[in-house]
């Protein structure tokens, strides 16, 4: 039987100055049906979307939906004509309360000659939150009170109680723990239910394949072909956003490779308070270890007490040489380097030259008698991008201009140019399309084989899986299971330690 | 995605020209060549006589060498208030210590300087306060000391030290520190470090730069420099009142933000801001004297050149509270 039709966006197009994003791309979503849209980064599926909820100006084309074309300025007419997005980004206002922000900008129905009766706005508000089971956030408290989790179902919340037609879920699950998926998958299902429909992005294909009815590949902002989940596989969809067979190796894949005993890095009773508690273990010469738990374990952290970057930090993290590592400077000079899940902010300098961020931990190595050249810094900078395939018109070029993954391939060109020996990967493919993902578990194999060492802090099962010849499991900021390298290791063995 | 930065749908030519890196940084150029022309038209020619020239240049020295102090803080996106009463005090001390010897004054006005940019750097680095509250307290509480040193009469410095006011001397010391402070900011660590902090100090400190120190050391040698302008001055006035360096703050931050450098500080940085916005400033307040305008007109014609100039060089990506 063939669907009612819902919507219908015709010759969508979008430019930004030489950048074409969005090439006349025209889709039918029929009432009722989970659309996942997919593509590497800068594809163009969250540009469509933006536009298709009122963040950008439409380019040209049109989106016609229930019959009637839309023409939508900003958000709260998109809401009030029916679509509402749940963004990858923060969504949601500091300094509101929970119940201001999901009525943020459809206060008018608790407004009385110009006075907000906030108590009705609070008891709705709250009515809300417990029918979608959320009934532990309380609508009259501030917003800030709550960690980004909690925000983010607020922000479901919100973009979902006034029962848009069209939800459009924009990575959200990334920032999601395992728990706060479920949830979100449940309101998708309801929504499909009530023969609504859910646009819904997302890189992790395994989520896109198990969660929606049809899928939507778009590569370099073309429409390239829309596929039924239930008739193709991973690899599939791989090929599709490519545009060419990925190859079998993405991860690694021997088994039982011996690990040298050899210790490079013992970390001894560290703690930070609120954070992890009393961890101790050690890093081998040639060894991928996994850190692996739910977002709020303290693995991150644990990648910032190895690199000196913890505040209040105890316990002792030592080399082999007897060097105690306890602030960053001392971490770089002794060949520890880290990449943090926090790439923009802490990973990477945006507004400055990918060059000067290359060459900026390397400055004593690269200064004859303390004096800089300038030609030198410049050479270092291109060899390093380059050979790291990063994706650039010259290393002068600002890094704030760069896509996600080619931003992950500069920081891994400093630290390849550095030649450091303990690589502290913080989440190292997070919001990175398969291309540059193959490309980094690539570059972590050769460095295995090396002899470097590499501790992967990870929120992706599967990479932990793929990629460790050790995997420890975080709880609470405890250790709470160690497991070996294995073909027979699952999932469920991993996730059992987890919650 | 890379795209949402750009959000002009299609910019038109002028308009992708004019928000151009190379627009801004050709700006201060172009802004100091029309300043000359259209003072040059209106004063019929007069400023750009020899006698006048001169009369320019030695009001540019000691501006510029603490505009080359006060660069560095700004490269990091901070901002420093107490130029002037640095420059005050520091005057007092080389006045009082120039009946002694001529280097001890030297000497006694740099330590001077150099110690209030130390309590500065202090108070801004472990305590975290913004450098803009932390100046402007230490601004008002080195006005007060200059003032209460004197409350009774000017402080006069001795002879010796006013017989050596000669424009080759000035010339020199400029020339000097300008050479060290560009060989420090383009070769070295130290000057990489700076403009690393003002684009994004959290990037910097985990690539293992040492903010803190940096942020320090850029306060000492605003103070330090300032120090030295004292001398300067000194040599120039023969005697320190009351509103010696008044309001030599603001002097230096429009003359800093008119060449060109971005007040969020960071990547755009020219070590040519300095000069270039020293050399505008003094043509452009010379002018403004010289076609007859009274001073409070003067205070509005640069209140809205120095506006016009933060709104087009601002590095609007980089945006945040200044430090």
């Amino acid at each position: 039987m063939e669907k009612k039709t819902l919507l219908v966006a015709s010759h969508i197009d979008k430019r930004f100055g030489l950048t074409h994003a969005v090439n006349d791309v025209s889709i039918t979503i029929a009432a009722g049906e989970i659309r996942a849209l997919i593509g590497e980064n800068g594809s163009g599926k969250s540009t469509f979307c933006q536009m298709l909820c009122g963040i950008y100006s439409i380019g040209g084309g049109t989106f016609t939906l229930d019959g009637n074309e839309l023409h939508i300025t900003n958000q709260v007419e998109a809401n009030n004509a029916g679509v509402a997005i749940i963004v990858q980004e923060m969504g949601t206002l500091s300094g509101l309360t929970v119940a201001e922000n999901i009525f943020l900008g459809h206060e008018d129905p608790f407004v009385h000659h110009g006075i907000k009766d906030t108590r009705a706005m609070n008891r709705e508000a709250q009515r809300l939150l417990d029918e979608y089971g959320f009934g532990r956030i309380h609508a009259a408290q501030m917003i800030d009170h709550y960690n980004f989790e909690d925000r983010k179902l607020v922000e479901i919340v919100k973009a979902t109680y006034m029962k848009p037609k069209i939800l459009i879920v924009d990575e959200t699950t990334t920032a999601l723990s395992q728990n706060g998926r479920l949830e979100l998958y449940k309101i998708m299902d309801k929504t499909r239910a009530d023969g609504r429909s859910v646009i819904f992005i997302s890189h992790d294909l395994g989520e896109v394949l198990e969660h929606s009815d049809t899928i939507t590949i778009l590569r370099d902002g073309e429409y390239i072909d829309t596929v039924k989940a239930s008739d193709v596989t991973e690899d599939d969809l791989k090929r599709l956003m490519v545009g060419r067979e990925i190859g079998s190796t993405y991860y690694r894949t021997d088994y039982g490779t011996p690990v040298s005993d050899e210790v490079v890095l013992s970390v001894e009773n560290v703690s930070v308070p609120g954070e992890i508690e009393n961890i101790s273990f050690e890093l081998h010469r040639g060894e991928i270890l996994g850190f692996g738990g739910l977002s709020e374990c303290g693995m991150h952290e644990v990648g910032k007490a190895i690199f000196g970057a913890s505040w209040d930090r105890t316990g002792r993290v030592k080399l082999s040489d007897g060097t105690e590592i306890n602030d960053i400077p001392t971490a770089i000079k002794h060949s520890i380097a880290y990449a943090s899940k926090d790439r923009d902010n802490e990973s990477i300098i945006l507004n400055e030259s990918i060059r000067n961020n290359i060459v900026l931990p390397s400055l004593d190595d690269l200064a004859n008698h303390k004096i800089l050249n300038g030609r030198k810094l410049t050479n270092f900078a291109r060899t390093h991008a380059e050979n790291m395939q990063t994706k650039m018109q010259n290393v002068h070029q600002y890094v704030s201009d760069l896509s996600g993954g080619n931003k992950q391939k500069a920081v891994l060109a400093r630290w390849m140019g550095k030649d450091s020996d303990i690589l502290v990967l913080d989440s190292p493919t997070r919001g990175i399309d398969v291309k540059v993902k193959q490309a980094i578990y690539a570059l972590m194999g050769e460095l295995r084989k090396k002899g470097k060492s590499i501790i992967m802090i990870s929120e992706e099962i599967p990479e932990l899986l793929g990629m460790s010849d050790r995997i420890l499991i975080l709880k609470d900021g405890k250790i709470n299971g160690e497991f070996l390298r294995s073909e027979q290791l699952s999932e469920e063995e991993l996730i059992a330690k987890m919650v | 995605m890379e795209n949402k930065r750009s959000r002009e749908a299609e910019p038109s030519k002028l308009r992708m020209f004019l928000t151009s890196d190379l627009f801004k940084g050709l700006l201060p150029f172009i802004g100091l060549i029309v300043i000359v022309v259209v003072m040059n038209i209106l004063t019929e020619g007069s400023i750009l006589k020899p006698k006048r020239i001169r009369l320019l240049l030695s009001q540019v020295y000691y501006p510029m060498i603490v505009c080359t102090g006060v660069f560095f803080v700004m490269t990091l996106g901070s901002i420093d208030f107490t130029e002037g009463s640095t420059l005050g005090v520091a005057s007092i001390v080389v006045s009082m210590l120039s009946f002694y010897s001529v280097p001890l004054a030297i000497l006694g006005g740099i330590l001077t300087g150099a110690a209030i940019g130390a309590l500065n750097g202090f108070f801004h680095v472990k305590f975290k306060l913004q450098s803009f509250i932390v100046t402007i307290c230490t601004m008002y509480l080195f006005r007060g000391v200059c003032a209460y040193m004197t409350t009774e009469t000017a402080i006069p410095a001795s002879p010796a030290i006013k017989a050596l006011d000669s424009n080759e001397l000035k010339i020199a010391i400029t020339v000097v520190v300008l050479l060290v402070a560009f060989f420090l900011f383009k070769f070295t660590r130290i000057g990489n470090n700076v403009k690393a902090v003002g684009a994004g100090e959290t990037a910097a400190r985990f690539s293992g730069v040492r903010t803190d120190r940096v942020k320090f050391l850029a306060f000492v040698a605003a103070g330090a420099l300032t120090g030295l302008a004292a001398f300067v001055n000194v040599i120039k006035v023969g005697s320190i009142t009351a509103t010696a360096g008044n309001q030599l703050e603001t002097q230096i931050l429009i003359s800093l933000v008119l060449g060109g450098l971005p007040i969020t500080g960071g990547a755009k940085v020219r070590f040519s801001n300095i000069v270039v916005g020293t050399l505008m400033y003094t043509v452009l307040n010379n002018g403004l004297v010289m076609l007859g305008f009274e001073s409070a007109m003067q205070q509005l014609i640069k209140g809205i050149i120095f506006l016009i100039f933060v709104a087009l060089t601002i590095d609007r990506k980089a945006l945040k509270v200044i430090k």
